[in-house]
């Protein structure tokens, strides 16, 4: 039987309130089950304990009760995080460091060092399109580019589990994507993701299972597909369809027990049609310099 | 970056060397956190003006030359030594006050502790980048100070020449070895060392402080306590035995004041130096003894509060 890359048993944080009788419960008796080469979104409001919960996953708190696993090797164990790649939210790096040189820092954490150090910061480099900022001191890194060097630095020893707090937090659409687009590549490559978000469209893109925390408690988890999906409702998208053909239909809908709960026309998402504005923008602008280039 | 340029780099990773299993122990670990935490105290503008101040001050005894030989060596060692002490003791509170806190903060404790890096690895590596540092900066000025030394022992060699250059050989060979002893001390070495020792005991006390401190202000206003209770506290245990019967409870009690506030009188070699008295072997060894002592102490007790710290 294999292990489960994360399992949480009976997890229950308190937080004792210096000078205070009363503590703060920021988890309460969580059990979650993550299977290698899931995708899974720890989704809820400010506060609601995802934080707390990631935290003890990687040994940084320790839980008042139960316990967390990381492919089954206790998680409070320094061993266990060597199978784990870590993006805090909004992470800060060293500001005097260059993009080669912090992935070089955290390779030496991780046991590498020589050409295999060397050319794990390349690949990696490569791998979040940082490879033309690489001698550029992180301080004048824009928010996305500080974001890619984190994913980056989390996957420097080619870790099994990567956890994300708000991997996207603050970042532009297209970055958004790019970020997005990689950790779906990574779940291709069989690594398990585990994130949390507050972008809940986004985290129904690439979830496969997803857990809903308030105040502490697992309210909802489960496959994606199944917790959002209406069990009495039906979709049909048809292009090119006549009006004669939707007046049928909804005379069809009519006739039987059925109930037409509303008509509207298929729209893009405000994400795709963002992208594909600044992309024809900034095509015009290339074929402008270009035309000018000529002259 | 395309989706297929990121499936070209990722097949790249099935073929790259993997990281080394995990080690318990690992210097290659610490180093990377010690150098890196030297570079990062060195990009500080503390660093630098605390070294030029200190640079200033040993350089401006050259303008001492008013007095006497013999008394113009003794105040350029007295504001020399002086200046070095208080700039690395400055030095190893202000640098170290920042470290834990800021790595805090800007969450990049975090990132580090969620690699396979044990906690007492991260904290040998903050206080041996400290303690790196602060050989560098006492080396720097330590050598200024001799070069000082030397060049103004080498102007009062050659004034002395010129001006006696009809006196017997005997004379002037007299004259010269008399300049060359009051300038020159072999104690100034030990005196040094033990400067630096002030300083490393100093690092890790700050350290340990800031492990539970709320705010790098707190450990630096704790740390001024400390320091000046610390200077005080031989004359203040000497009053109270003096006062008090010297039983078992009063001696556990000066045992727990003199691990809270260590005797940092006891560091302080450069009146001997400067008074031209001889350190013994003795005196060095103990003394030194005791700086490494408290230094592992507070290392131990810095290591012991941050395993059980949540962040």
């Amino acid at each position: 039987m294999t292990n489960s890359a994360v399992a949480v048993h009976g997890l229950t944080k308190i937080f004792p309130v210096p000078f205070h009788r009363q503590s703060v419960v920021a988890v309460k008796d969580l059990n979650l089950r993550i299977e290698p080469g899931e995708v899974y979104g720890l989704l809820g409001p400010n506060g609601s304990g995802k934080s707390t919960t990631l935290k003890i996953i990687l040994g940084l708190v320790s839980p008042t009760r139960g316990g967390t696993e990381i492919f089954g090797c206790d998680s409070r164990l320094v061993e266990s995080r060597e199978a784990v790649g870590f993006l805090p939210e909004n992470p800060y790096f060293y500001k005097y460091l260059t993009g080669k040189e912090t992935l070089r820092f955290f390779g030496r954490l991780c046991g590498l060092r020589g050409a295999a150090l060397k050319n794990r910061v390349n690949e990696l480099l490569d791998l979040v399109g940082l490879t033309k900022a690489r001698n550029r001191r992180l301080g004048t890194y824009s928010k996305g580019m500080l974001q890619r060097i984190g994913l980056a630095q989390a996957l420097i020893h080619d870790p099994r589990l990567l956890v994300l707090d708000e991997p996207t937090a603050g970042v532009d659409p297209a970055g958004s994507r790019d970020i997005r687009d990689l950790i779906l590549e990574l779940k291709g490559r069989g690594i398990t993701v585990l994130l949390s978000s507050h972008l809940l469209a986004q985290a129904q893109e690439i979830c496969d299972r997803i857990g809903i925390l308030a105040n502490g408690v697992l309210v909802r988890e489960g496959h994606l597909q199944e917790l959002i999906a209406i069990e009495n409702q039906t979709e049909l998208v048809i292009t090119d369809a006549s009006e004669e053909l939707i007046r049928e239909i909804e005379s069809t809908v009519a006739r039987s027990n059925g109930k037409l709960i509303e008509r509207r026309k298929s729209t893009t998402t405000l994400e795709r049609l963002f992208l594909e504005a600044t992309r024809a923008d900034e095509t015009k602008m290339q074929s402008n310099e270009e035309a000018r280039n000529e002259k | 970056m395309s989706n297929g340029e990121t499936a070209s780099t990722l097949q790249q990773f099935n073929t790259s060397t993997s990281a080394k299993r995990y080690r318990p122990f690992s210097f290659s670990r610490i180093y990377a956190i010690t150098i890196n935490t030297v570079t990062e105290l060195t990009r500080l503008k503390v660093f630098y003006v605390l070294l030029i101040f200190g640079l200033l001050l040993i350089g401006s005894s050259i303008f001492m030359a008013q007095f006497s030989f013999q008394q113009e060596f003794q105040i350029l060692k007295d504001v020399s030594l002086g200046a070095i002490s208080i700039f690395t003791s400055l030095l190893a509170i202000v640098a170290t006050a920042r470290l834990l806190p800021q790595d805090l903060d800007d969450r990049i404790l975090y990132t580090i502790l969620a690699k396979p890096v044990p906690r007492f690895e991260y904290i040998l590596g903050k206080i041996a980048g400290v303690l790196l540092l602060l050989a560098i900066s006492t080396l720097v000025m330590g050598a200024a100070f001799l070069l000082v030394l030397y060049i103004r022992e080498q102007a009062v060699v050659h004034a002395t020449l010129q001006q006696m250059s009809n006196a017997p050989r005997d004379q002037v060979a007299d004259a010269i070895r008399i300049i060359q002893s009051s300038a020159f001390n072999i104690d100034i070495f030990p005196g040094i060392v033990i400067i630096y020792l002030k300083a490393c005991l100093l690092a890790a006390l700050t350290l340990f402080v800031s492990t539970f401190a709320t705010s790098n202000i707190f450990t630096i206003v704790v740390m001024a306590f400390i320091y000046f209770i610390g200077h005080l506290q031989a004359t203040a245990r000497e009053y109270w035995l003096h006062e008090h019967s010297s039983g078992l409870v009063s001696r556990i009690f000066l045992a727990i004041v003199a691990l809270l506030f260590p005797d940092l009188q006891a560091f302080n070699l450069v009146d001997d130096i400067i008074a031209g008295t001889a350190i013994s072997l003795s005196v060095f060894a103990k003394t030194a003894l005791l700086g490494v002592f408290y230094t592992t102490i507070y290392t131990l007790l810095a290591t012991f509060v941050f395993y059980g710290k949540e962040l």
